[in-house]
């Protein structure tokens, strides 16, 4: 039986990495309406900017060898270039167009990344090995939790501290918010646009490549398709948060990851392997009772 | 020179014509309103000129430069600052964090602090509330709110959309008051959409009254505040009426 120190770290080391990409997700969502479904391939994108072009079955590191300290800003950047430039390529040309518009050139777009990936990379998954040593376990409360876990928790705390700090404090973090509110009052108050869109997706595409970082570490495998399952779980959680709330989306992430790891302990053996359908189950009751979401936005109850 | 210039200015919203060739022209340090009844234009002109509603004829200039075909922030950075129909507060933001959005676009970013506090002046209950959420406020205090945003743009023309929609006459009172006090004092040119002509003539200033898309007369706001004057601007002459 594990221990509910265990199950803790679990549950916040999987809500974290949920609660990352949806922020990625609902920080977009909020300045121009468009639910981002590139979204995991950029995740996928900087995963594979670790290792040497080539569609041999074995990877050679590549960006991947350098330093943790060079690396880390590196794949951050590059996650912020990738999303600044689809921004530029694509979205920027479809300002007016309806969110159902914008939401299909983001499936198109994630397709054309996905397939690059495979052109270049093949589509047999990879082996690499980026920071090992951060999988083993070390002993915290009679638990035993990698340290990869630790770092994933404290590195979400991080990120959602410092996001706040950026939105509360920082003359474009105060633009994005009155962007996210009404775009339109914005821009008549002089925010320009393209500024705030474009450093939505900047913010959009480091955070992409911090859950990268995570999930190769975690998991030691590049696979073109590994962005699939955890931007659909981010996008459940930005629209169970409450489509637009960043709060909501990181709450919400938490809460996602968090039952996906007590369904795990303790469903039935034979029940197991069907986690995910108690899972989405679970996302439906939810948004039955509560269809606008379970942490609205202030914005979402004006006064007359 | 004018201050503000509208030529032969058309809007339509898809096949529906909005505006149909409106000129006018508003002079500098002038009070200009615009009344008309529901339907006549008026907040698709002030869209149109604060660049938010695109135009599908005609020009508007500014201070000689075309404002037609920029962006709303590239207006607002020329020096025109709008307060919209039904305030369009940020909600989510403090009173203070609204005020300080417009001032992205100021070269004196030392004079930023003083005008906040010049704000408050004009304004205690702002001051009062600076911390608190700009959702929590009432109407009126949330129409002093836009008034006091659009000014910390530090505009030359500021176009006001109906501030007395959905507040009580006493407040409305205060809302122009404060208006009147500021023009004076910062020479502002002054385009505001009123329905009630009466309270435009009372206020006073020059009057344009708009029906159907289109400018069907004008002159001084005092000279509208009689019924026969307004009657005819609103429902036309009889025999004009007849004719179409």
């Amino acid at each position: 039986m594990t221990s509910l120190a265990q199950l803790f770290f679990d549950a916040a080391a999987l809500g974290g990495i949920y609660a990352m990409a949806a922020l990625g997700i609902a920080l977009i969502f909020g300045v121009m309406n468009l639910v981002n479904f590139a979204h995991g391939e950029y995740i996928a994108f900087c995963v594979f900017a670790l290792i040497v072009p080539s569609t041999d079955a074995a990877a050679v590191m590549f960006l991947g060898k350098a330093p943790a300290l060079l690396l880390i800003p590196l794949i951050l950047t590059i996650g912020a270039l990738v999303a600044m430039a689809s921004e530029y390529v694509v979205f920027r040309h479809m300002r007016k167009a309806s969110p159902v518009a914008m939401m299909i050139s983001s499936f198109a777009l994630g397709f054309i990344i996905q397939n690059a990936l495979l052109a270049v990379y093949g589509g047999r998954p990879k082996a690499i090995s980026l920071w090992p040593e951060l999988n083993t376990p070390i002993d915290i409360a009679g638990a035993s939790v990698p340290l990869l876990q630790l770092i994933v928790i404290l590195t979400t705390l991080a990120v959602v501290t410092g996001l706040a700090a950026l939105l509360r404090k920082t003359r474009i973090g105060l633009e994005m918010r009155a962007a996210a509110e009404n775009f339109t009052m914005a821009r008549l108050l002089g925010v320009r646009a393209n500024v705030v869109i474009t450093g939505a997706f900047a913010l959009s595409g480091a955070l992409a490549a911090a859950v990268a970082l995570i999930m190769v570490t975690q998991t030691g495998v590049a696979d073109v398709r590994m962005g699939g399952h955890i931007m659909l779980v981010a996008f459940i959680a930005t629209v169970i948060g409450g489509l637009g709330s960043l709060p909501g989306a990181v709450a919400a992430g938490f809460l996602i990851g968090a039952a996906s790891v007590l369904l795990q302990a303790f469903l039935p053996l034979d029940a197991r392997p069907f986690r995910d359908a108690f899972l989405y189950t679970l996302v439906i009751v939810s948004l039955l009772v509560r269809p606008q979401g379970l942490f609205v936005p202030n914005s979402a109850k004006p006064r007359v | 020179m004018s201050k503000l210039g509208v030529f032969d200015l058309s809007v339509r919203y898809g096949k529906v014509p909005a505006l149909n060739d409106v000129s006018l022209t508003v002079s500098e340090g002038e009070r200009v309103f615009i009344s008309g009844p529901n339907g006549a234009g008026k907040s698709s002109l002030l869209g149109a000129i604060c660049g938010s509603v695109a135009t599908s004829h005609g020009r508007i200039e500014m201070d000689g430069a075309l404002l037609t075909g920029r962006t709303p922030e590239s207006i607002a950075r020329l020096g025109l600052s709008m307060v919209p129909e039904g305030r369009d507060i940020f909600g989510s933001l403090t009173v203070q964090e609204n005020l300080c959005v417009g001032t992205g676009l100021r070269r004196d970013l030392d004079a930023v602090q003083s005008d906040i506090e010049e704000i408050y002046e004009a304004f205690p209950i702002l001051g009062d509330r600076r911390h608190a959420s700009a959702g929590a406020l009432s109407g009126g205090q949330q129409q002093m709110l836009a008034i006091g945003r659009a000014l910390m743009t530090n505009p030359k023309l500021m176009m006001v959309d109906e501030p007395s929609l959905g507040l009580a006459p006493k407040v409305v009172d205060q809302v122009y008051d404060t208006l009147i006090g500021l023009q004076e004092e910062r020479g502002l040119t002054l385009l505001i959409v009123e329905q009630s002509s009466l309270r435009a003539a009372r206020v006073g200033g020059r009057m344009i009254l708009m029906r159907g898309g289109a400018v069907v007369g004008g002159g001084d706001a005092a000279d509208f505040a009689d019924r026969e004057a307004l009657t005819e601007a609103y429902f036309g002459k009889p025999e004009t009426e007849a004719a179409q």
